[in-house]
């Protein structure tokens, strides 16, 4: 289909009359502003196929405000090598004429002609809608729809489909979708999306299980009701086998019988029990004579112990007895040692005694001696102490007095010294033999003379000579001396004395016979303390002891013990030990003498004793106790014997009645008797109660009850089933008429996927775009991004929108469909590099479809390589050439 | 001349759980119609007395409204009637018989034969020979003590026992309740009335099986007849007479499809059967699409007309013909599914696959119904070339 001149009048915005014509089989690129009338023109074209020309819904072509307007299109095409001619007039002039070839149509018939043509419908009533456009509502874009793809082609679905068929020979199978609904509607009444049971299917599940529940609850009480039956059946039987037999009677004669035995036997007990007590009784007799038996037993051995003791203790006392002389000469001889000892001692002490005297005797003639020789000492002492004192009284002199004297003289000799010195001094060194004289003294030898006074010095022979010494003081110190001298003579007439050498004399000797006195008077008293007399006393004291001792010594001397065998301290040691000995001996007799009495004594009450036993013993009175005993105790061994017999034999026959089995046989009796009569009391009672139960059970009529939910739970299970396999059928039907449909949709797509491919391939060499089941582009994978096309961007959805619409065209073209491509003002928010992509691929398939691209962006559509027809410069053509055609 | 009536295994109380509840409910209606029917039959043939050779009650616990019905049900003949226990009312301490006594439900004229002994009709001339079953499974022949049984002079011996007489019937029925086949010669009976057996069987010529007086399955052993029994007396042969007491006659149909004749036998005979008539029919072999529409309709046309009416087509094969393809307008794949369809009901999932086959058909057909001939015959037209391309 190839249109190739398009007229408009009266339309919209064009009163006057548009023509677009010398279209291109290929593409043709028309552009002009906005609201110059691009989309103004489409839907021109659009309403010429479209629209009913009757239709009264077509008020949007009608110019502003002009009513008598008839909006009138024209369109020339060729198809299958025809001439096409469309002319629609609305509104005003409802009109429609169609010239194919040499054929005219006009109306109804025409339409219907293009509606088959292009594969598209009409609306039954009011202006065309999309649902209705079909295959051009696919191929012609308007402006801003060009993303939208799934309605389009949804629209166009039908005849779509019809293309394909025609295509792969092969056909969809009509209303084959609408039964696979039908029978999805159909499952679904039933399952689940799913699988799962739904409505009455799950409701019957779950009758049928509430069913089976409660008839296993019925079956269950049924059972129960039976066994209860068969109980009561048993019971009954055995109440009344036991009502019949009454088997209690038995086994109370049984009891009764065993009772009787039992009595006899506790008789017989009885009887036993008081013989035991006999024989008890008899026992204690015996022990107590056979006590008193062991009691004379006792005594006759007590007896024969009593004469044992007796006897052996005459023999201690003999024994003993022969012991005394051994003890006593052990004494004497004790006593005589004792007495040899105390004789030694004395000796001893004699001859100790003799020592003694002989040594006091020596002693005082030793004192003796001392004393003459202190009394001879004190004597000598006493008179020269005497001589001292009595030079002392001569020598009596003023210690002071000499001092003073001493005093004296030593200034007379220094003022003496003193007139020396002043004095003449005269030496002389004279011949041996040669004698001068001085003031008539003579001189010889050598010497000097001090000289105060005038002197003349003689010398023989010769004559003398006069000295006068000469000097100032010397007056003074011859008045000084003078007086001096004066003093002296006077101090020693005071004392007495001659000079003061006298008197220093006298002084020494004082001092002299002092220190004798007292030196004296100490020797005197050292030697006799007390004084001479005093130890002129004691030597006379000591001469008499003396003379005692002597006269002692003498007697001793004549007691003769001149010499001793042992000291004295041997001597007495000896005796001590003599004594000892003694004392032990003298000891060991007496203890003997006490234990010989003690042992005679003992002797003597054993003997005592043993003998008045013995008297009781060998009476008659205890013969006859002993013969009355041994008589008593025969006779109860005797009533032992018998009693024991009787006992034997009896425990024997009550043994072999046993009664201990009797007894539990008389319980064991009581207990059934007991147990019979309750168990045929309880059986009673349980008859009665299971009666009453099963009464009221069947009453309930359970089992026509269970009968009856039975044939409901059959009726539940039976349309159960029904639906079961209703549902299976379904499944399986579904399941069928998918696959094979999904087969086919499969086999269907592969031509439109080729030319989808071809295209898509320009634009993304490693893309693709997979149609689904209604031939919709559906999964777009572009190297690992995957996902739907409406989740793609704005521009891309556009690009595949249009991609998609071309590979329908070619799939259309294949089928010996017309195809006519129309772009309002499409690609506008595609990039420049896609564009590029989306120029080739137009350019690409207007080598196989006329296409009317509508822009007002020519400028994105220059370089593909056709005219671009500016739609302003056709309208203004337009004027220009209608003008003279009205004219 | 002591005449009796002789019948057995009423089942009162049987619940029909097969059919349909309003079915069901007029099967078990018609038990106590049939009790009515043969104290009718019993009044009117002049019978001396009725004798239920057990199992007059389906079940021990049946309600009470159950016992009362029966026991009302036989007014319509006011002689003795005998019951013998049987083994599904056997006379256990609790039973059946116990609670209709408690509710005084018993007639005068009714008589149980709860004990093992004689029952003397002495006005009738009967003196009758019982052997309850006592237990619910009973191993040794109760009625062996007739044997010993000594009935006054003059009075004809009739035993009435319930149980199975040895090695006449099919082998397959329960071996409880042994009944030796010599015990007439053996007790010296005059007639032996048995029950358990549902149908009508002459042992020999004086043991005999009643049956039950209205059919309650389809095995066909003729059921739903009483027998009248005349004695002339003791030691003559008894006169047997058959007597149809049946309202629903059970029909049980296992047939075989193969050709379309084949159904349009079984759709004449399924036309001309009494309306009391309850039917069970299972069909295999195959059968073509427009066939199954075909017994579908006539199927439909006898539920409205009988008393009940199950088919069991689960062993039918469908065989859409080519016809029947066209006839449907199936065309492209849903043409193929039906064919796989087909192919499938004779592998695993033969039912599902039969089933799906006819929903399949139904959908196609109400779709070519005439509401949507346009969308028919558009179809019709592509699947021409649809046929060609699935072969």
């Amino acid at each position: 289909m190839k249109l190739q001149r398009v007229r408009i009048e009266d339309l919209r915005q064009f009163r006057a009359s548009l023509t677009l014509d010398n279209l291109q089989p290929g593409l043709n690129l028309v552009h002009g502003p906005n609201e110059s009338g691009k989309s103004t023109l489409v839907r021109a074209i659009r309403a010429a196929f479209f629209e009913r020309y009757r239709s009264s819904a077509v008020e949007d072509l009608r110019p502003w405000g002009d009513s008598g307007a008839a909006p009138t299109v024209e369109i020339s095409f060729e198809h299958g090598q025809q001439q096409w001619q469309l002319t629609k007039q609305f509104l005003q002039r409802k009109r429609c004429d169609l010239q194919i070839g040499s054929d005219s149509f006009s109306g109804e018939e025409a339409e219907e002609k293009l509606a088959d043509l292009l594969g598209y419908q009409f609306a039954k009533k009011g202006a065309s809608k999309a649902e209705h456009w079909g295959i051009p509502g696919l191929l012609w874009v308007e402006q801003g729809t060009g993303q939208d793809i799934e309605l389009a082609v949804g629209n166009a679905s039908e005849h779509l489909q019809s293309a394909l068929n025609n295509l792969v020979g092969e056909v969809a199978s009509s209303g084959g979708d609408e039964v696979i609904q039908s029978v999805e509607q159909q499952r679904a009444e039933l399952l689940t999306t799913t699988g799962k049971p739904r409505g009455d299917y799950v409701q019957l599940d779950r009758d049928r299980q509430q069913l089976e529940t409660r008839l296993v609850e019925l079956d269950e009480r049924i059972e129960r009701y039976q066994s209860l039956v068969d109980r009561l059946g048993i019971l009954r039987e055995a109440h009344n086998k036991a009502e019949r037999e009454r088997p209690w009677d038995g086994a109370r004669d049984n009891l009764k019988l065993a009772e009787t035995r039992f009595r006899e036997i506790e008789t017989l007990q009885q009887q036993q029990q008081r013989d035991h007590e006999a024989l008890n009784s008899v026992h204690q007799r015996l022990e107590l004579l056979m006590r008193s038996r062991e009691q004379f037993d006792d005594q006759r051995r007590k007896l024969d112990q009593r004469q044992a003791v007796f006897q052996s203790a005459e023999r201690a006392l003999q024994q003993q007895q022969a012991q005394a002389p051994v003890l006593n000469g052990a004494v004497e001889d004790a006593r005589k040692q004792y007495e040899a000892a105390r004789q030694m001692v004395d000796k001893a002490r004699l001859h100790d005694h003799r020592q003694r005297l002989q040594r006091d005797l020596t002693q005082l003639e030793n004192d003796l001696r001392a004393l003459e020789a202190g009394v001879a000492k004190a004597t000598d002492y006493q008179t020269r102490l005497d001589q001292a004192r009595q030079a002392k009284q001569q020598n009596l002199i003023d210690k002071a007095g000499v001092e003073q004297l001493q005093k004296t003289r030593r200034a007379l000799e220094e003022e003496t010294i003193r007139s020396e010195s002043i004095a003449t001094r005269l030496s002389w060194q004279l011949e041996p033999g040669k004698i001068l004289q001085l003031n008539g003294k003579p001189v010889e030898g050598q010497g000097t003379e001090r000289l105060l006074d005038d002197s003349t010095l003689a010398i023989p022979g010769i004559g003398t000579l006069g000295i006068m010494p000469g000097g100032e003081d010397l007056g003074r110190v011859r008045r000084q001396i003078e007086r001096l001298e004066k003093d002296l003579q006077d101090q020693l007439a005071g004392l007495s004395v001659q000079s003061s050498v006298a008197a220093e004399k006298r002084l020494a000797r004082y001092q002299d016979a002092s220190i004798q006195v007292e030196r004296l008077d100490e020797l005197l008293k050292s030697v006799a303390p007390g004084g001479i007399d005093r130890l002129k006393s004691r030597q006379t004291e000591v001469n008499e002891e003396l003379a005692e001792r002597r006269k002692d010594w003498q007697a001793i001397l004549e007691a003769g013990a001149d010499e001793a065998p042992k000291t004295l301290a041997a001597a007495e040691a000896d005796l001590a030990a003599a004594e000892q000995r003694l004392n032990d001996a003298e000891q060991a007799f007496r203890q003997h003498e006490t234990g010989v009495l003690k042992t005679s004594h003992a002797c003597e009450s054993a003997k005592r004793e043993w003998e008045e036993l013995r008297a009781e013993l060998n009476g008659p009175e205890r013969q006859q106790q002993q013969d009355e005993l041994d008589r008593d105790i025969t006779e109860e061994q005797k009533r032992q014997q018998a009693l024991e017999t009787t006992m034997t034999q009896r425990k024997a026959s009550i043994d072999e009645a046993r009664p201990e089995l009797l007894q539990q046989d008389m319980t064991r009796l009581k207990a059934t008797i007991d147990q019979l009569e309750k168990a045929h009391n309880s059986r009673a009672l349980e008859i009665h109660e299971l009666c009453g139960r099963l009464e009221a059970w069947g009453a309930e009529g359970l089992e026509e009850q269970r009968n009856e939910l039975a044939a409901e739970l059959e009726h539940v299970n039976r349309r159960y089933n029904e639906l079961h396999r209703r549902a299976r059928a379904l499944d399986l039907l579904l399941d069928l008429l998918q696959t094979r449909r999904q087969a086919l949709t499969k086999r269907l797509q592969a031509p439109l996927q080729k030319h989808l491919d071809h295209y898509l391939s320009v634009l993304f060499p490693q893309a693709r775009l997979e149609v689904n089941e209604q031939l919709i582009p559906g999964t777009f994978t572009r190297g690992n991004e995957l996902g739907q096309v409406t989740e793609l961007s704005f521009g891309a959805r556009e690009q595949m929108g249009l991609i998609s619409r071309l590979a329908y065209a070619d799939l259309l073209q294949e089928a010996g469909r017309p195809t006519l491509v129309i772009l309002d003002d499409t690609l506008v928010h595609s990039d420049s590099s896609r564009l590029v992509g989306m120029k080739r691929i137009l350019f690409d398939a207007s080598q196989r479809h006329q296409i009317l691209l509508f822009t007002c962006h020519p400028d994105n559509w220059r370089d593909l390589g056709v005219e671009a027809r500016d739609l302003e410069a056709l309208k203004t053509k337009a004027a220009t050439s209608a003008a003279p055609g009205q004219k | 001349m002591p005449k009796f009536l002789h019948t057995a295994d009423w089942q009162m109380g049987r619940v029909f759980s097969r059919f349909d509840t309003d079915d069901g409910a007029a099967l078990a209606e018609a038990r106590y119609g049939a009790i009515e029917r043969l104290a009718e039959l019993a009044t009117d043939q002049g019978c001396d007395a009725v004798l239920v050779a057990g199992d007059v009650f389906d079940a021990q616990m049946v309600s009470e409204r159950t016992i009362r019905r029966v026991f009302n049900a036989m007014a319509g003949f006011s002689g003795p009637w005998v019951l013998l226990p049987g083994n599904h009312d056997a006379a256990l301490v609790e039973s059946v018989w116990t609670r209709a006594q408690r509710l005084s439900a018993v007639p005068a004229n009714v008589l149980l034969a709860l004990e093992s002994g004689i029952i003397p009709l002495a006005e009738q001339g009967i003196a009758v020979l019982a052997a309850p079953l006592t237990q619910r499974h009973t191993y040794s022949d109760l009625t062996e003590a007739f044997d010993t049984m000594a009935t006054p002079a003059g009075l004809i011996r009739v035993g009435l026992a319930h149980g199975s007489v040895q090695g006449i019937l099919p082998d397959e029925v329960d071996a409880t309740n042994p009944i030796a086949p010599d015990r007439v010669e053996r007790a010296n009976l005059d007639y032996l009335a048995l029950g358990d057996w549902h149908g009508a069987k002459e042992v020999n010529e004086r043991t005999w099986y009643s049956g039950t007086p209205e059919p309650e399955r389809f095995r066909n052993n003729d059921a739903g007849y009483a027998l009248i029994v005349e004695i002339a007396e003791p030691g003559a042969r008894p006169e047997v007479t058959w007597h149809d007491t049946a309202k629903y006659r059970w029909h049980q149909w296992r047939e075989q499809l193969s050709v379309a004749s084949d159904l349009d036998a079984l759709l004449k005979r399924l036309e001309n059967l009494p309306e009391t008539s309850v039917i069970d029919c299972r069909l295999e072999g195959t059968i073509t699409l427009a066939d199954d529409q075909r017994l579908t309709e006539a199927l439909s046309v006898a539920e409205a007309k009988y008393r009940s009416v199950s088919c069991d087509r689960a062993g039918l094969q469908l065989e859409p013909t080519d016809e029947d393809i066209a006839a449907l307008h199936a065309d492209g794949y849903l043409g193929e599914a039906i064919k796989e369809l087909r192919a499938l009901q004779s592998g695993e999932s033969q039912t599902e696959a039969r089933d799906a086959l006819g929903i399949l058909a139904r959908l196609l057909k109400a779709r070519s119904s005439p509401g949507s001939a346009e969308q028919a015959s558009a179809a019709a037209g592509y699947g021409t070339a649809a046929g060609g391309a699935g072969r």
